[in-house]
């Protein structure tokens, strides 16, 4: 589906304007984005969220934060939302900002809404850091395979990151000697080919320099063979897998999810590139002598960025609900890092007695979720030609 | 065609036999051991748990257990570390338990995807279409756990019925037709969880690709022919629209494993996901393994039957 | 439009046909009406499957629930926690004693003496008028034969590993050209048997007995070695205690076969076999051998004073004639594996288990359910019940639904559940200490806690009783020491440390530790700061965590929590002894044995006693009570060492937790009187706190009955 969905985006997204100054281009894009309501409203919700977890970070951190959410009251457990704090049990510095438990309590006395401060940050960054990583990835992979792709790797290149991959893995397997032995190996042979390649060496016979410069593999071929394998792991389960068997923190969780969501955005970019690749701007600019690197950063990645944003947005939303997805397993965010995730999925336990523990965190992240994915797809009619013609 | 066939199934053995090196690599590099003795239990001795990892292969360089495990998987020999009993077997056990939430949930996607996706794209712009996009994003938004208590909760406490498990515990022997309507009623709600995701993504595309066909020369055409608009919906613009959903019965496959973890967990289902999660959280690497590399094999069937069936549908392309 | 309709009737057909099957299924009310048979059904939930139906294999709570029901034991605890006979009728515990003729050592006034006059000299003795030590007087009352034993010569081969350098280990020859030895056969086993006798022998007699020039070893080994080897060979002195028990006649296994001795002698082997991985094994080394006497009667010895023994043969025995080799051979051929490398664990038998007990199993759905069905020849007369489920639902929230829909008589019930479930005049609920206690302990090894009164200051700064109260919903009691709260061998005298953060800071202070400006305790410039750790997944744990880390914030302690992985909390952190604090939980037996708890000896990685708890008075109490087979001496000990560890505050002990478990009222205890006629009970639990000890005289009822005295 995704394929299919990429290789639509590049007919439809196939005639850029680069001369077409840039602000007009924001502007029509807002007051599009103002004609659709919903996202329009994802995109205000998106913003409130974001600044409720930039305070969250600043009032509920520190020694002294202003809501602070590991004080533990155990006469005060399981209070419900808007429900005064018991002034006379609680000693003056324990009792919650404006003497009120705006969300209530859990089961511990911990007040919810300083906990939700908290874990709109964490649950925020979780999101972003995973999305991060995979975008980096797929831009990286996706680029090259799409401007490089028709360059081959050779036999001698494929033979060299064996033998460094090999002595790589065995050194952290344990195996050092040996690992240490191939990887000062590879490192002379790298010195050699480089050598070789400088001043053709006529002793040595031409059936070994043709052998190992046999071009084995494009390298675009090579990329989407990986990304084909990588497809073949069931996602949730694959992150299931590592992050049960990694030790449980916050970045293995970050990484994991990063690093198995990359795949879309590498395909994705690569049609963008393979299509951008033969547009005429990019074409004068070669011919022009400009730099691959500077056609690369300045004027492919930016006319390729905005899609790749937009299933960003979204995939944000998705590497949040996978996180809560995970709490509830057990193997989320361990603590002292709350996010919405484990608030909801320890909450679920008290769901007839404290029904709040459970609603507040999963109607939020219902909520937050929604509005990514609302913004993201406004976005993407904005985005599309096709769609802003008509309208 | 044959030769695109051959290329493709050569490239896709390519593939899998990369699957199976990663997923094993992954598996076996990971710290720690396997569960099967528990650390804290005294009774345990070092020499107890060295014979177990002789036991198990677990002394070996990975090489050599990689080649044990594959030769084990392929004559059927592997065993679970945990209970002893062949993988295949229960596997096979948890596959057709799993069948059954599968079957359910496809076909209400998609039976209902049809329907509203078109609606919306004749409405487009409406509430209706509105309302449908708007419930189609809630639907996905929504923590799919979190939504099951719900509906959990609701059910059991104004109906007073059980919605866990396969079945009616203590139903005794009933007649056929009971025992039928019974499991049915239990197949109801972790379907219909199941399926809500695909439901709201599933008309979303077909709402878009009604609208795409239906900006198309020949459907503007039928119109101005004075065809009847509700002829021109379902006759015209539908056959086409169509076309790429064919393909998408090959990729649903892969559906029969992933995802259902969580849903599988709550209801006490003893399908396939949670089985493979079990096997995770006791590191039974046997029952982790097979379940990847069956759940590879089927990605990799679907694409290949969606291929073929892209062909098959498509004059134009040629592979 | 066909092509509509049908887009629109499609969907519309399969909803309306997945929902009306919502008639179909009965409600809670129902449940019994549409099927009576529903009655004699109980359903209990559990979150984790079994692993494997072999008491001697398997080392998980739910297999062994199942076990209990389809295996019996020789012996049971009664209500009170005593033992009772199972497959055993009666038994009986002496000892037999022996020591070797020390032709060194000089008797007091008669110089050195023979065999023969030492009999005669302890004949004497025991004629003699009371001497004035109770204790000497005691073990001589308690000996009933004194037998000479001949001097004989005998060899032992055995395989010896070289030094530290692996390899291949050797073979040994030892040659033992024994000296006569006595045996003294005991009324009742007698650790000080020894020393009450060196009393009339002699202080040395025992002591400088020297095995070295009776023995020849080929080919030598080191001389450190050497002395190990021949004080096996040769012990001095030697305890065996001794158990024969007298068992039941016309008990059936549930496929017919007859039970008796072998099967009992069989079940010893199959532990001990290194082939099948026992996870009891430690309990029965102690064992030295077993016979059968006749086939109603069996004879245990054993090798040394091991008091907890008794209570080990309250293991499902399991039959012979199903598991010996020649069983398993054809098993092994049958299924194609090489018959030379199938043992216990590969067998089918795990799965499809037989024994005597109340229950016959019938069938086990991984993951789904164990469905067990009454043994109607069950030799204490057959349980009312006649089915019995074990459903496995992982998730505890969706266990409680599925009690409120009636699929599920019992579950793992939550105190905050039970809390709201008690008003519910639809359910009974029950409650009771369970065995085992929650704890925080400290890294001995370590600074600040190689200091008491850090220890005890810590103890007092977390409210306890505020913990049980709010976080366990009042479902748990707090524990001073590491006995069993509801036996005798709990000191009751002991007072809890009391909450009292000043009285806190007070101790904390005369260990050096003052509050800085900032509030925190320093001592020295240093920070007291520590990192509290537990592993995840438990609920309970977590919140202690977060009070304690609270607590501890209040009166200035600096503490870091951390919550890792179960193996990784025990692999990196608690066997390599690499913590501060931690908060963990033991479960315990009921038998008093500390040794590996805490033992000095036991401080070493991945031993229990992991606190490094060192104490030379305990350490002797320990060894007393693992030897001594006198409940009341025993729990006289007990008292003492409960006294020591409460002293020194090597844990903080929090609380022991109760179970808590909600039935439908309608399940009651169904009895016949002496006339034959039907009475109803409810069920109470028993004085220690069981609620299932009656469980085979369980019955649900259609309609809640009358109890008599209830009005």
């Amino acid at each position: 589906m995704i394929k299919a969905y990429s290789e639509n985006y590049f007919q439809k997204t196939g005639i850029e304007k680069p001369l077409a100054p840039r602000e007009s281009r924001w502007r029509e894009g807002w007051s599009l984005l103002k004609r659709n309501r919903l996202a329009f409203v994802g995109l205000v919700i998106f913003l409130f969220f974001f600044l409720t977890a930039l305070a969250g970070l600043f009032l509920t951190s520190g020694t002294k934060p202003v809501f602070d959410p590991a004080v533990v009251r155990l006469e005060e457990k399981l209070r419900p939302p808007l429900s005064h704090a018991k002034l006379e049990i609680l000693s003056s510095d324990r009792v919650p900002r404006l003497g009120l438990y705006l969300f209530g309590t859990d089961e511990l006395g911990r007040d919810v809404f300083s906990r939700m401060m908290q874990g709109a940050w964490v649950s925020l960054t979780v999101g972003f850091v995973a999305v991060g990583i995979a975008v980096l990835i797929g831009i990286l992979l996706g680029g090259i395979s799409g401007y490089y792709g028709q360059n081959s790797i050779r036999t001698d290149q494929i033979f060299l990151g064996v033998i460094l991959l090999v002595g790589g893995s065995l050194v952290v397997m344990g195996i050092t000697s040996l690992g240490i032995i191939l990887l000062v190996i590879g490192g002379l042979l790298l010195i050699f080919l480089r050598w070789l390649k400088k001043r053709p060496v006529k002793g040595l016979s031409n059936a070994w320099t043709r052998l190992l410069s046999i071009r084995a593999i494009s390298i675009d071929t090579f990329i989407m063979r990986f990304v084909d394998i990588m497809l073949c792991f069931p996602s949730f389960f694959l992150i299931l897998t590592v992050v049960a068997l990694l030790p449980a923190s916050i970045y293995n969780i970050m990484i994991v999810i990063g690093l198995t969501s990359w795949m879309g955005t590498t395909r994705f970019v690569r049609a963008e590139f393979l299509s951008l690749r033969d547009q005429d701007f990019v074409t004068a600019a070669r011919a022009l002598g400009v730099s691959d690197r500077r056609i690369i950063f300045r004027h492919m990645i930016p006319n390729a960025i905005a899609p790749v944003l937009v299933s960003a947005t979204i995939s944000i939303a998705t590497a949040i609900l996978t996180e809560a997805g995970l709490s509830f397993l057990g193997l989320g965010v361990p603590p002292p890092h709350a996010t919405w995730g484990n608030i909801l999925s320890d909450g679920k336990n008290f769901i007839f007695d404290a029904p709040w523990l459970t609603f507040i965190p999963g109607v939020a992240i219902l909520i937050v979720v929604l509005s990514f994915n609302l913004f993201g797809e406004g976005l993407r009619d904005i985005l599309n030609p096709r769609l802003r013609e008509r309208s | 065609m044959l030769s695109f066939i051959a290329r493709n199934s050569i490239q896709k053995v390519i593939t899998l036999f990369f699957v199976s090196v990663i997923s094993f690599l992954v598996i076996h590099l990971a710290p720690g051991e396997p569960s099967q003795v528990d650390p804290l239990n005294p009774k345990f001795t070092p020499e107890m748990v060295e014979r177990f990892r002789q036991q198990f292969h677990l002394d070996q360089p990975l090489t050599i257990q990689y080649a044990y495990f594959y030769r084990d998987l392929f004559t059927g020999k592997t065993v679970s570390w945990k209970d002893n009993q062949p993988v295949l077997k229960k596997v096979w056990e948890r596959f057709k338990n799993s069948l059954w939430l599968f079957v359910v949930g496809t076909l209400l996607t998609w039976t209902l995807s049809f329907p509203i996706g078109i609606r919306s794209a004749i409405f487009r712009g409406g509430p209706y279409d509105r309302s449908a996009t708007f419930f189609s994003y809630l639907l996905i938004s929504i923590p799919g756990f979190f939504f099951a208590y719900v509906l959990i909760i609701i059910v059991v406490t104004t109906l007073h019925v059980p919605v866990i498990d396969m079945e009616t515990f203590g139903l005794g022997s009933p007649p056929w037709y009971r025992w039928v309507m019974d499991r049915i009623w239990h197949l109801l709600l972790p379907s219909l969880l199941g399926a809500t995701g695909g439901i709201a993504v599933l008309s979303r595309y077909v709402r878009s690709q009604m609208m795409e066909v239906e900006s198309q020369d020949y459907v503007r055409t039928a119109r101005a022919k004075g065809v009847p608009e509700e002829q021109v919906h379902y006759k015209h613009a539908l056959r086409n629209a169509l076309l790429p959903f064919v393909t998408m019965f090959g990729l649903i496959l892969p559906g029969l494993i992933g995802g259902s973890v969580i849903i599988e967990s709550i209801f006490a289902w003893p399908g396939m996901g949670r089985m493979a999660y079990e096997a995770i959280l006791a590191r039974d690497y046997p029952i982790v393994l097979t379940v990847n590399f069956i759940s590879a094999v089927l990605v990799l069937v679907g694409t290949f039957i969606s291929d073929v069936l892209y062909m098959v549908v498509d004059p134009r392309i040629r592979l | 439009m066909t092509i509509r309709k049908i887009l629109i009737i499609v969907p519309a057909l399969i909803i309306v046909f997945l929902l009306q099957s919502y008639f179909w299924v009965p409600t809670y009310e129902q449940q019994s009406r549409g099927n009576p048979d529903r009655l004699n059904e109980y359903i209990t939930a559990s979150i984790g499957d079994a692993s494997l139906l072999n008491p001697i294999l398997s080392a998980d709570s739910a297999s062994s629930e199942i076990n209990n029901l389809v295996y019996e034991g020789l012996i049971d605890y009664n209500e009170d926690l005593r033992f009772r006979g199972r497959l055993a009728r009666s038994w009986k515990i002496y000892e037999e004693a022996f020591f070797y003729i020390n032709d060194n050592a000089s008797v007091p006034s008669m110089g050195k003496v023979g065999p023969e006059q030492i009999i005669e000299l302890l004949l004497k003795a025991k004629k003699r008028i009371p001497p004035s030590n109770p204790q000497e007087k005691a073990s001589l009352e308690n000996i009933e034969e004194i037998v000479l034993l001949p001097a004989k010569e005998f060899v032992i081969t055995r395989l010896e590993k070289e030094g530290k350098t692996p390899g291949q280990p050797k073979e040994i020859t030892i040659r033992v050209t024994a000296p006569p030895r006595i045996k003294l056969v005991l009324k009742e086993v007698d650790q000080f048997l020894f020393q009450s006798l060196s009393r009339i022998l002699g202080e040395d007699y025992f002591r400088t007995f020297n095995g070295e020039k009776y023995v020849r070893i080929t080919p030598e080994i080191d001389p450190v070695k050497r002395s190990k080897v021949v004080q096996e060979a040769l012990p001095p002195t030697e305890h065996n205690p001794v158990i024969i028990f007298q068992l039941r006649p016309d008990v059936k296994f549930h496929d017919g076969h007859p039970f008796d001795a072998y099967d009992v002698k069989f079940t010893y082997e199959a532990i001990m076999n290194p082939k099948n991985l026992s996870p009891r094994l430690s309990d029965y080394e102690p064992v030295k051998e077993v016979t059968v006497v006749d086939p109603l009667t069996v004879r245990i010895i054993y090798k040394r004073l091991y008091s907890p023994a008794l209570g080990t043969w309250a293991m499902g025995i399991l039959p012979e004639h199903l598991l010996n080799d020649e069983a398993l051979k054809k098993e092994a051929i049958q299924s194609g594996k090489d018959p030379d490398k199938f043992s216990m664990r590969q067998s089918r038998f795990n799965r499809h288990p037989i024994g005597c007990g109340p229950f016959v199993f019938k069938e086990w759905k991984s993951d789904q359910y164990i469905l067990l069905e009454r043994y109607d020849q069950y030799w204490e007369g057959p349980p009312h019940y006649s089915r019995f489920y074990y459903r496995i639902i992982p998730d505890p929230l969706t266990q409680e639904m599925e009690f409120y829909a009636g699929t599920a008589d019992a579950y793992a019930v939550r105190p905050h559940q039970v809390e709201r479930l008690k008003q519910d005049p639809t359910y009974q609920s029950f409650s009771g200490l369970s065995f085992g206690y929650s704890y925080i302990g400290y890294n001995m090894r370590r600074e600040p806690f190689n200091d008491p009164r850090v220890r005890r200051a810590l103890g007092m700064a977390i409210d306890v009783d505020k913990i049980i109260e709010y976080v366990l919903f009042g479902q748990g009691e707090r524990i001073t020491g590491p006995f069993v709260k509801q036996t005798d061998y709990y000191n009751k005298y002991i007072q809890p440390l009391p909450y009292d953060p000043q009285g806190a800071l007070k101790l904390l202070e005369e260990a050096g530790w003052r509050r800085n400006p900032e509030g925190w305790l320093e001592k020295n410039g240093k920070r007291l700061q520590f990192t509290l750790i537990t592993n995840s997944g438990n609920e309970l744990r977590k919140a202690i965590l977060t009070v304690a880390q609270d607590a501890w914030k209040q009166i200035g302690i600096d503490v870091r929590t951390d919550i890792l992985e179960w193996a990784v909390f025990i692999q990196e952190r608690v066997n390599k002894l690499d913590f501060d604090a931690l908060i963990l939980g033991w479960s315990m037996g009921i038998e008093p044995d500390l040794y590996q708890l805490w033992h000095s000896s036991q401080t070493n990685p991945y031993q229990l006693n992991f606190v490094g708890f060192k104490n030379e008075a305990a350490d002797d109490l320990i060894i007393k009570i693992r030897q001594e087979y006198d409940h009341d001496q025993q729990v006289a000990y007990c008292h003492r060492l409960h006294e020591i560890i409460a002293k020194e505050q090597p844990y903080t002990f929090l609380y022991v937790s109760k179970w808590t478990a909600v039935l439908d009222k309608r399940i009651v205890v169904k009895e016949t009187d002496a006339e034959g006629k039907v009475i109803y009970k409810k069920i109470t639990p028993t004085k220690t706190g069981n609620y299932m000890f009656y469980f085979n005289r369980w019955i649900k009822l259609p309609e809640t009955p009358l109890f008599s005295g209830e009005g």
